[in-house]
């Protein structure tokens, strides 16, 4: 064999140590061409000194817990399209029975309003003509379920708050992915994000928080805590997220908050650059 | 499956086992990663999270040594996951779950290193940049600074060539596997390791002053330079 055929080889022969017929052959020509023999030593030596490069950098702690947020959203987002695809249907059935003349789509409104008023009149009417009284167990009924939606509101209140308190910083994820279950929550549930985002001691957890705020960013109790919070950061990911929460926003009392930001020599220069571009936006 | 203790299955590439009661009896259940993936793929998500737990270490392995920074690995990470959620009508049934893992974990490196080249969160610029590893007690000093000079001439290296030592060297992949995974042929593999090993060796050589390697030994469960 040749010096070059034998190279070639090095991979498999000398950095895998393989053996088959064609080893033997390299091993021969090694004993007999001293700088092919340097090399593969060389090789040998580099390949096996790579391996003592230790990998001292562990994985975040918290990695499991954002895995598991991130599956819990992507299985929430699931569950949306197939209610949308449902809605989807529905208006393309309705749009392969709508007219597609201007003047069809006229009469028909008008005449669908026409039904609207005569089926309206026709129901007072016959109210008043047979002194219908609307059945109490009905309304009773009604008043249970407006009740137990009032319950229901209140507990997920609760186990969202609860969860926002627990040692295990899994824990107080769950807590702040519960509040996307809230419409409309009340003040208890939008104190104990606004405290969370501001002292709880995981980036991960203050990071969800932001996001979770960001439904709730039309009240001013909301809109005033993220500002405040921003003296509470110190942690660059935090600090852009909130960056790009009031700019979303478009909260324009933060734009001092910004400006402070710009000038801050002391912040990451990732945090100042997008403290710049957010208030290129704003203004 | 039924198995017995002692019955060896014809080497899965990753097995699971997992105790379930059935009418009263213990059986024993393998669950291969391709069988968990393609469970994920046909709708049971939360399979991922068994895959999240066997192989989340090994992507931020590499990662951290194509990257040199473990919070750029950890983004990563997530990243890969959330593709493989995304895509996961993308695994075939024949596939190899590794390989594909690896096909989404490279794509995820090449985006993120697009997305941040323009800003100032470095990537892949060198030894200066790599974090500092967990301090070996008992090390020899000589060999720690062989080993440091080593991991600076990796990083000097280019990140094809780098990537291809990882996954041979680190990732303990098969020439055959890597080359599928690069779409090339197995001799440009083995090529591309014997050049990336001569090049790193010049490196290292320029790093350390033209002193060669000295040769590692291995004693007992440590390798140690001698």
């Amino acid at each position: 064999m040749h010096c070059e055929e034998v190279r070639e080889q090095f991979a498999d022969y000398v950095i895998r140590g393989a053996e088959d017929p064609a080893s033997l052959q390299i091993a021969q020509h090694l004993m007999t061409c001293e700088s092919c023999r340097t090399e593969a030593e060389d090789l040998k030596t580099l390949w096996t000194a790579l391996g003592a490069i230790p990998q001292g950098i562990e994985p975040a702690p918290a990695a499991r817990a954002s895995f598991n947020l991130m599956l819990e959203a992507y299985k929430h987002g699931l569950e949306q399209p197939a209610a949308r695809s449902l809605w989807q249907g529905m208006n393309k059935w309705l749009g392969e029975w709508w007219p597609r003349q201007p003047a069809y789509q006229a009469i028909l409104a008008l005449a669908l309003l026409a039904v609207g008023v005569m089926v309206g009149f026709l129901a007072h009417s016959s109210r008043v003509l047979f002194n219908i009284q609307p059945n109490p167990e009905i309304a009773e009924l009604r008043l249970e379920l407006a009740d137990a939606r009032r319950d229901l509101l209140g507990t997920r209140q609760m186990v969202a708050i609860s969860l926002m308190q627990q040692q295990s910083a899994s824990e107080r994820l769950k807590g702040v992915n519960w509040s996307y279950q809230l419409r409309q929550p009340g003040g208890e549930v939008l104190t104990a994000l606004l405290n969370t985002l501001m002292h709880d001691p995981n980036v991960n957890v203050r990071l969800a928080t932001v996001e979770a705020l960001r439904q709730f960013g039309d009240q001013q109790v909301v809109r005033q805590g993220i500002l405040e919070a921003f003296t509470h950061q110190e942690s660059p990911m935090v600090q852009v997220a909130l960056i790009d929460l009031v700019v979303d926003l478009h909260e324009k009392e933060s734009i001092g908050t910004l400006r402070q930001l710009t000038q801050d020599s002391k912040l990451d220069v990732s945090v100042r650059d997008r403290a710049q571009k957010g208030l290129a936006e704003m203004e | 499956m039924v198995q017995s203790a002692d019955q060896a299955a014809p080497k899965p590439p990753r097995v699971q086992v997992t105790f379930s009661e059935n009418d009263g009896c213990y059986i024993r259940m393998t669950e291969t990663d391709e069988n968990l993936m393609q469970a994920v793929r046909d709708g049971d998500v939360a399979k991922l999270g068994l895959l999240f737990d066997r192989h989340h270490r090994a992507l931020f392995d590499f990662f951290v040594r194509m990257t040199g920074s473990g919070a750029a690995a950890d983004d990563l990470v997530q990243d890969v996951f959330f593709r493989m959620l995304k895509y996961r009508g993308t695994f075939r049934d024949e596939s190899r779950f590794k390989g594909w893992m690896f096909h989404i974990a490279r794509n995820a490196r090449f985006d993120y290193y697009k997305k941040h080249r323009a800003e100032t969160l470095m990537p892949e610029d060198g030894a200066e940049n790599v974090e500092s590893r967990t301090p070996h007690p008992g090390r020899e000093l000589e060999q720690e600074e062989q080993t440091s000079l080593l991991e600076r001439a990796l990083f000097k290296l280019d990140a094809d060539k780098r990537e291809v030592l990882v996954l041979s060297r680190y990732q303990d992949m098969k020439y055959d596997q890597i080359a599928e995974l690069m779409e090339c042929e197995v001799g440009t593999i083995k090529t591309r390791v014997h050049r990336a090993l001569k090049e790193l060796r010049q490196i290292f050589l320029k790093l350390s002053g033209e002193r060669p390697l000295c040769i590692v030994k291995k004693s007992g469960n440590n390798l140690q330079i001698m």
